[in-house]
């Protein structure tokens, strides 16, 4: 279920909730969760389902209790909007996992840094790693490969029979690596790729390469 | 005054122009003089303003004999009309009644089109009779001390209940006539229909379950029957007539001379694209009509619309091209020829159109029917019948819309508030809702209080709050302004202004449209070519452009399914080509589509139901023709391929239309299982539809208008860019949410219903599976697209159902590549 490739001689598992983990760094990465999302609807009279909320934390604490990561990295929008209860909720959170935390800030995140900070997280723009370049954005810098979120990737598929899926993916250009959007009240931007892109979708559970066949 | 007195005041007005008041307006006035409450059906151009506005302002005079000295003021009658277009007319009949007879009665109108300053005039001061739509009244129900507004009202008159009948706007007025019924209490509640099959039902609708309302009330018919004449635009050379498509364009020069040789013609389009398209071939074909044509409808600007309705009276104008906009109550004299572009789907919809043109006593209306491709032709022939069998349809009214209610409430919580114990009696006594139980209300109030069922921890849900006195308030001022702006029961897609950018409004366009475009690119609209120049917010700005393009904007908009009793006429007439009858000129000029049927396939006469097989590069087609109108085929095509994929994994893409459906496979579909199986069985319909509905996606569309009503979904507005950072969302993403962590939510359930009871019509469906049982079936294994099939199988909007594994579908697909 678990998808191995290797980019500059790093090794990356590609898992179905839409995370990765670089081994070679022990480090897992997590794209998009957008915390708080529900809450923030919720104040403001859309009445989605509260217990929307908690799957994000159970898939956080499952994922990481399975990789054991020394560090866990988010790619930018931890948290959807400002301030709100669900905070209180990753706070417990944060204090029961063992990892180091990093964040690296995208358009979503509002909340002021030194809260991160005061739970000991710390707060880049971006993070250059070796040859790896961690944002939010896509971003391309000369000879690093970029990982990153902020795209929400999904792919079309198309049968025989006018049959059509649509699957949110990791999506692999030459030099970058898009992450899924890991929060499960989120949506996904369908992408085109071109015959150079790699595409792992994410098909019942499984990671799935679709673009070769 | 004595009542006859009254009546002669009356009388003498209708003389002094000449006039005479028909039967029907007597008796209306006088039901109305005595206190009664009603329906009064009567057609478009019948008289059938004077009859209820003359009563009214008689009942004035009665209860004010110093009326030519002394106005007393305040809010004495609402006029409720389904479409803007049709204000102005009432309003200047009405004046002109009310001027001519000193009165001092003043009219004025409140629409989405009113001004801001105009709005607030009327709300420190109301006019005598207000004119307004069933949204603007909502939004007046939505303001703080309504009920002394409302307190002086006499009366409420629903004009063209008909439209609003079957439609979640027609919910929203029993829900507002509910709260007036309490509120003002000399209250005479009309509605004014033309002619469906449900008159009787339609008024029980409008005056709601109390005995009080119903006992007291009256059915008045004009007993008008307007002659309809249809005549069919046969193409000339039929060989190369299309077997698919929508548009016409084909018969455009067939339409020019018809055009040339009366006053006005209307044409009307079924969808705002088509008149777009239409508008604009027209002059490209015929430029000396620059000048001489219009176009109408719902996205143009305000000015641009009135100016149109304006230039028809005046008679300067040759030709409108128009959509639905038009279709109602505007009494356009000078129009003398009708033409309808493509099937109007109903019976109604369509005579109503007829109806449009000029009526000199004793002369039949003539509409024109232009088909747009070939089989459409059989529609024009079985229209024909209805037209001269007078056959009507019914208007079947919404039951426990939830989403509706939810917004009902939220709307008088954010005016005066309100106190369950009062309002829920008032619910329960509309027709809508005579079915809630109190475990259904008490949801609804959780709802808006709580945001679910129960408290829940550290939760900040915050809409409808209720005070230490019980009073359910909405106090946070930008809910209160997000609800103002979402009142409504259309669901349209968000919604872009478009504007020049030197200024002035040109109209409004579907977001989506606009998105695929890039600053630089053309697109035509609202008959002009323009250049994005940019998107600001919610608006693009633009130049007219002399680039040539093709691009002309269109709009997503529904498609209308045949009534049933249309679909009968269909099926029969198509019989009658079986038993080769040939007698209408429609059906001749179809002869050689029907030999070539006949050649590949069949014909099915009435005992014979037909299914055809073939396999192209798309994979393997099933087609089945059960003539039953475009809802039931969606309903049997689901309910067939969910049985035929429980026999073993597959896959289907299910295409409909009027006349059949078909079952798209990339596998082989051996028919004779289905016959063995008995799939076509009538039994364990509603369990096996419910997994149906799981297994599709019908459901899921249905709630995106439950999302958006009930206001789980902000939509935004057009006029007022609004900061919604970090809200938008989508009812996908919703109704996905809700089955997961909510699936007993009453919104979430009202989906699958709404589906069953208006999508699906679970009675008709087993009514036509019995039939077919009854029938042959008769199988055709063909070796290419036959013409009965042609416009299903390159129908692009589809349904979808598998009983496959998703990893074993996605080995069999290939990526969709940039191109």
């Amino acid at each position: 279920m678990i998808q191995n490739i290797s980019i500059k001689n790093n090794d990356f598992k590609l898992h179905p909730s839409g995370a990765i983990y670089w081994e070679d760094k022990k480090m897992l990465l997590i794209a998009d969760v957008h915390l708080g999302k529900v809450a923030h609807f919720r104040k403001h009279g859309a009445p989605v389902p509260a217990n929307a909320a908690y799957k994000n934390l159970e898939k956080l604490t499952e994922i990481s209790n399975h990789f054991q990561p020394e560090t866990i990295c988010f790619l930018g929008d931890l948290f959807h909007s400002k301030l709100n209860e669900e905070w209180q909720d990753f706070e417990k959170w944060t204090e029961y996992t063992k990892a180091e935390i990093i964040l690296i800030s995208g358009n979503h995140d509002i909340i002021p840094q030194y809260l991160y900070e005061e739970l000991g997280i710390k707060v880049f723009d971006e993070l250059l790693l070796d040859d790896f370049l961690l944002t939010h954005h896509p971003t391309e810098i000369k000879g690093a490969f970029n990982l990153c979120g902020h795209v929400h990737p999904g792919i079309k598929m198309k049968g025989v029979g006018r049959q059509y899926l649509r699957f949110a993916c990791f999506y692999k250009t030459l030099n970058s690596l898009i992450l899924p959007a890991f929060g499960n009240f989120t949506g996904k931007h369908i992408l085109k790729p071109s015959e150079m892109d790699t595409v792992f979708a994410i098909v019942d559970g499984e990671v799935i390469c679709v673009s070769k066949k | 005054m004595k009542q006859s007195e009254l009546i002669s005041i009356a009388e003498d007005w209708f003389q002094s122009k000449n006039w005479k008041s028909f039967p029907f307006q007597q008796k209306t006035w006088k039901a109305f003089l005595n206190g009664k409450h009603g329906l009064l059906n009567a057609p478009t151009g019948s008289g059938k303003t004077y009859a209820l506005w003359v009563p009214i302002v008689l009942q004035y005079l009665k209860e004010n004999p110093d009326y030519k000295t002394k106005h007393k003021k305040g809010l004495k009658a609402i006029w409720i009309t389904p479409l803007r277009a049709l204000s102005v007319e009432i309003q200047q009949a009405a004046q002109r009644f009310a001027d001519d007879l000193g009165t001092g009665l003043t009219v004025g109108i409140r629409t989405g089109d009113t001004s801001q300053s105009e709005r607030a005039k009327q709300k420190r001061q109301m006019p005598d009779l207000l004119i307004t739509t069933p949204e603007s009244l909502m939004l007046l129900l939505a303001s703080k001390g309504y009920d002394k507004t409302f307190k002086t009202l006499t009366a409420i008159v629903v004009d063209e209940w008909h439209e609003l009948l079957g439609s979640k706007r027609g919910v929203q007025m029993e829900l507002a006539l509910s709260r007036l019924k309490t509120v003002s209490k000399e209250l005479r509640i009309w509605g004014i229909s033309a002619t469906i099959g449900n008159l009787e039902e339609a008024q029980d609708v409008l005056l709601g379950m109390d005995s009080e309302f119903r006992k007291n009330a009256v059915l008045i018919k004009s007993n008008q029957k307007s002659k309809v004449e249809v005549r069919s635009i046969i193409p000339k050379k039929m060989e190369t007539f299309p077997w698919r498509g929508h548009l016409g364009l084909h018969l455009l020069e067939e339409i020019v001379p018809i055009i040339k040789a009366s006053k006005t013609t209307l044409i009307f389009t079924n969808t705002r694209g088509q008149c777009e398209i239409w508008f604009q071939k027209i002059l490209e074909k015929h430029p000396e009509f620059a000048g001489e044509i219009a176009m109408h409808h719902g996205s143009i600007g305000k000015e641009t619309r009135l100016w149109v309705e304006q230039a028809i009276r005046n008679e300067s104008l040759t030709a409108v091209v128009a959509t639905s906009s038009l279709d109602l109550g505007v009494d356009f004299a000078p129009v003398e020829t009708i033409i309808q572009i493509g099937g109007p789907k109903g019976i109604a919809k369509f005579l109503q159109r007829a109806g449009r043109s000029n009526h000199r006593p004793g002369e039949p209306s003539v509409i024109y029917f232009l088909p747009t491709h070939a089989l459409e032709l059989l529609e024009a022939s079985a229209l024909k019948r209805a037209a001269s069998e007078e056959v009507v349809e019914d208007r079947i009214p919404y039951l426990l819309s939830f989403d509706v209610l939810i917004q009902y409430l939220v709307t008088l919580a954010v005016g005066n508030g309100f106190f369950p114990k009062e309002i829920f009696p008032e619910i329960k006594s509309t027709f809508c809702f005579q079915g809630i139980t109190e475990e259904q209300w008490q949801w609804c109030l959780n709802f808006i209080t709580l945001g679910s069922q129960s408290l829940q921890a550290y939760d900040e849900y915050k809409k409808v709050e209720v005070t230490p006195e019980g009073l359910f308030k909405v106090e946070s001022r930008q809910i209160a302004m997000m609800h103002r702006l979402s009142i409504g029961t259309i669901v349209s897609d968000s919604m872009m202004l478009v504007k020049y950018v030197s200024g002035g409004f040109i109209g409004t366009i579907e977001e989506w449209f606009i998105s695929k475009m890039k600053p630089g690119d053309t697109f035509v609209f609202a008959g002009r070519t323009l250049e994005l120049v940019r998107i600001r917010q919610m608006m693009a700005q633009v130049r007219k452009s002399s680039k040539k393009t093709a691009k002309v904007v269109s709009f997503m908009g529904g498609r209308l399914p045949l009534s049933s009793q249309m679909s009968k006429i269909l099926r029969e007439e198509l019989q009658s080509e079986a038993d080769h009858k040939r007698n209408t000129p429609e059906l001749k000029a179809l002869s050689h589509i029907f030999d070539r049927q006949e050649r590949e396939s069949i014909v099915p006469g009435e005992n014979e139901f037909l299914i055809e097989t073939f396999k192209t590069r798309e994979g393997y087609h099933a087609l089945f023709y059960p003539f039953e109108g475009r809802f039931v085929h969606e309903a049997m095509s689901s309910l067939l391929a969910y049985r035929i994929s429980l026999l073993s994994p597959i896959t289907f893409s299910l295409a409909y239309n009027d006349y059949g459906f078909e079952l798209l496979s990339d596998q082989y579909l051996d028919i004779q299982t289905v016959i063995d199986n008995n799939l076509f069985s009538s039994e364990y319909i509603f369990d096996d539809l419910q997994k149906s509905l799981n297994a599709t996606e019908l459901a899921r569309r249905k709630f995106r208008d439950i999302a958006v009503i009930s206001g789980m979904v902000f939509q935004g507005y057009p006029n007022k860019v609004i900061k919604t950072k970090h809200l938008q969302s989508n009812s996908q993403l919703l109704f996905d949410v809700f089955r997961d962590y909510e699936p007993d939510n009453l919104l979430y359930l009202q989906a699958y219903r709404e589906t069953f009871e208006h999508q699906l019509e679970e009675g008709r469906l087993r009514l036509a599976l019995e039939r077919i049982n009854s029938q042959k079936i008769i199988w055709k294994q063909c070796e290419k697209p036959t013409p009965f099939s042609f416009p299903i199988i390159t129908d692009r909007l589809r349904e979808k159902l598998s009983s496959e594994k998703l990893a074993d579908r996605i080995k069999k697909m290939t990526l969709q590549l940039e191109k």
